[in-house]
């Protein structure tokens, strides 16, 4: 092994790439696209604010009233000021969201019959006079029950505002209605806050499910890169092939020199994405960004530093291992097209870590969660999350990363044996069997195929 | 003399069929040395086996006196037949960049890379793309490319197919300059024309064997059919009747003569004197593609009286 030879190679594969327009446009791009996409989610679901004008049949003659008295208020006193409440409680950030819902209610007497009135209703509504309307019908209150009308009926936020409005008013009739003091109301009306602490060897923190969102990223930034920087090590080695520089190349230098260039050239490439985007979002700070989405800054997530190293740690194994992977299945072929049915076989590994991630979710230390983060093709995306969600045992990451360090030692030697022999077959697409041979194949034995146009 | 290149009974077998068989021939230093032979003989994988990029089924190949390794690489320009270049590298990335992995150090791969493009006039192209380069521009930079590192030994397989006119003058030009500096070239052609004018040691490869090897000299004079030229003032039946002649043709106004193998061209040339005006008289030698079809010939007799 030359050090100068691989660092030549290491050098061209890194500054080829972090040179070209395509790769800065991607390295920007993706940070826009996340945010845009959270400022959407956010801007739609506070779409559910504004004014939400209804209109209530009351056929008790009594509710409507204390429902409007009541819905007004709580636009009012949302305010987490007003409301003299401690900040990010799961009451306190309700209350926020609720304060952005004006309602405007009309009471509307039955007149000509309740179907009438409700077909008239139906016009308005459809005719965007109102939001929707209300029946209360003593008969369907009797069994706990009320109709709300609208075209849309998945706005949660605001439906759950009425559903908690009526809630109120039936407890403070039914207080009333049994002689009870009306101040039990606003005692009862009071939820408790599930907090819920992650236990640590270093003792309790309080977790308020951001942790869990920024693994989350985290975890899919590191599936996108398995996928986006493997599969340019695929492409890196069919390009060299089909422009025929390669045999030049190996000319100069060994194919694992050359194999092991590239793939470290590619993976820092990565590294540098990374590093571009923790710049960006040191520059926009923490408080920026909480603002842009309006989230309150304690619940802006503390990025803790041991999700950083494992972070690190977790990708670079598992970019070692599929990059070698996908180095050994671009090989043999002259263009994407013939590699595309074998490079179907990383692909799924990845996805299929993919897709038990809710599994490990819900039980971060079960038996799903210790075999997908041992299997060594799922064990970098599984491992990082039971990290990031709870403690595995020591032993579990010790193990997963010896794993990890000897199946891609294995795969590297395989993808070495493949790829002296591919990267100088042209023209006929080799087989299966062929590509296994070549495996086998001892230097100085005998190979079958036929190399190049002219022996 | 010392042996640049040494190959002692190397085989090369893919599948049933052998590509080289049982090949052995040295190279001394400081020659023009052609491996000719028509496509499919074996040129090519004779050149990757000494290359190392692919090993032999059997033999020893030593270059540079030792079998190959990292050291000697650095020391061989090599000029593959299947040629490329990263296509969307600056043509000035490119050419440091090859000349990195053969560790030239930096200062002195500026200055060499500056001297060659000067001279092939490249210098405007530096920062354009490969991809931008027309044909003959791509294969300057591959030729510089070649030998960046100075080499001490050129091994060139094809280096004249699909080279332009220009560059084929350029090639042959410093061909010779390489030479004069006692450096060693070996190439592989099926052009024999070519490898006549610029090799002083071949080897012929055919079907995967090799028919013949040695200096060029050597070969015409032993594939000699004591043939002369003769420019006479007497008409085609007085030559013929000449003594020694065994037939005669008239090509370009004069006479192509092909003489008995036992008669002496200087008595010939006496006894034809005291008949006729003599203008011109030269010994004709055999050019390369006679001596090939003759030794193919001779190969193919050996071959059936082996099998009889």
């Amino acid at each position: 092994m030359s050090g100068k030879k691989i660092l030549a190679v290491v050098k061209r594969e890194y500054f080829e790439r972090v040179r070209t327009k395509a790769f800065w446009i991607g390295t920007l791009l993706i940070p826009v696209f996340f945010l845009g996409y959270l400022a959407i989610q956010i801007a739609t679901s506070s779409r559910a604010g504004g004014e939400r004008k209804i209109a209530v049949v009351d056929l008790t003659g009594r509710l409507a009233q204390p429902l409007s008295r009541d819905l007004e208020r709580q636009s009012r006193e949302a305010s987490p000021a007003a409301a003299g409440e401690e900040e990010g409680t799961r009451e306190s950030r309700r209350r926020r969201r609720d304060r952005n819902v004006h309602w405007v209610i009309e009471v509307r007497p039955v007149e000509g019959g309740l179907e009438a009135t409700k077909e008239a209703l139906r016009q308005e509504v459809l005719d965007e006079k109102i939001h929707g309307y209300l029946v209360l019908d003593p008969a369907l209150l009797e069994k706990e029950s009320a109709e709300y009308y609208s075209t849309t009926v998945s706005e949660f936020v605001a439906l759950s505002q009425l559903e908690r409005a009526l809630n109120r008013i039936r407890l403070r009739e039914k207080i009333q209605a049994r002689g009870l003091p009306a101040d039990l109301a606003s005692e009862l009306e009071k939820r408790l806050d599930l907090k819920t602490l992650k236990v640590t060897e270093k003792g309790s923190t309080e977790e308020k499910g951001a942790g869990i969102v920024t693994a989350i990223v985290f975890l899919i930034i590191m599936y996108s890169t398995f996928f986006m920087y493997g599969f340019q090590n695929l492409q890196g080695v069919i390009e060299e092939k089909t422009s025929r520089i390669v045999e030049i190349i190996i000319s100069s230098v060994r194919p694992t020199e050359l194999m092991l260039g590239k793939i470290v050239g590619i993976g820092l490439v990565g590294l540098t994405q990374y590093l571009v985007w923790c710049l960006i979002a040191m520059n926009l700070s923490a408080p920026a960004i909480a603002g842009f989405l309006s989230l309150d800054s304690a619940g802006m997530p503390r990025i803790p530093f041991s999700l950083i190293g494992y972070f690190i740690l977790f990708f670079l194994l598992g970019y070692f291992l599929y990059a070698s992977l996908y180095t050994a299945i671009g090989a043999p072929f002259n263009t994407n097209q013939e590699a595309q049915q074998l490079s179907m076989i990383p692909t799924l590994m990845i996805v299929s870590a993919m897709s038990v991630y809710p599994a490990v979710m819900n039980n971060p230390n079960g038996t799903v969660a210790v075999i997908a983060s041992l299997f060594p093709f799922t064990a970098p995306l599984i491992m990082f999350l039971r990290t990031a969600l709870a403690e595995p045992p020591l032993w579990q990451i010790l193990l997963c990363v010896a794993i990890l360090v000897a199946s891609t030692v294995g795969v590297a030697w395989l993808a070495g044996r493949i790829y002296r022999v591919g990267i100088l077959m042209y023209g006929k697409k080799p087989t299966i069997p062929e590509i296994l041979r070549w495996v086998r194949h001892m230097p100085g034995k005998t190979l079958q195929p036929a190399l190049g146009s002219d022996l | 003399m010392d042996a640049v290149i040494e190959l002692q009974h190397v085989s090369k077998i893919f599948g049933k069929f052998p590509a080289v068989d049982d090949l052995s021939f040295r190279v001394p230093r400081g020659i023009a040395f052609g491996l000719l032979g028509p496509n499919g003989a074996g040129k090519t994988t004779t050149i990757r086996m000494i290359m190392n990029i692919m090993a032999p089924d059997f033999g020893e190949i030593r270059v540079l006196g030792s079998p190959m390794s990292r050291e000697t690489q650095n020391r061989i320009g090599y000029l593959p037949e299947e040629r490329g270049l990263y296509r969307k590298m600056k043509v000035a990335d490119h050419l440091y960049f090859l000349a990195a992995i053969k560790e030239v150090p930096k200062d002195k791969a500026r200055e060499r890379i500056g001297s060659w493009v000067d001279k092939m006039e490249l210098r405007p192209w530096l920062n354009k793309k490969v991809d931008e380069l027309s044909k003959g521009m791509q294969q300057k930079v591959q030729f510089i490319a070649t030998i960046v590192h100075d080499p001490e030994l050129l091994i060139l397989d094809e280096p004249f197919s699909g080279l332009d006119p220009i560059n084929t003058a350029l090639m042959k030009e410093y061909f010779q300059e390489f030479r004069a500096r006692g450096k060693t070239i070996v190439f592989s052609t099926h052009v024999l024309e070519q490898a006549e004018k610029l090799c002083d040691e071949i080897c012929l490869l055919a079907r995967s064997k090799k028919i013949l090897e040695g200096p060029l000299r050597d070969l015409k004079r032993q594939f000699s059919r004591n043939l002369v030229h003769l420019s006479v003032d007497a008409d085609p039946g007085q030559v013929a009747g000449l003594p020694g002649v065994v037939s005669c043709q008239t090509v370009n106004g004069g006479y192509v003569v092909a003489l008995n193998p036992d008669t002496d061209r200087r008595e010939f040339l006496r006894q034809t004197l005291e008949r006729y005006p003599v203008s011109a008289f030269s010994e004709k030698e055999p050019d390369l593609e006679e001596i090939y079809l003759e030794a193919v010939r001779v190969a193919g007799l050996e071959e059936t009286r082996e099998i009889a």
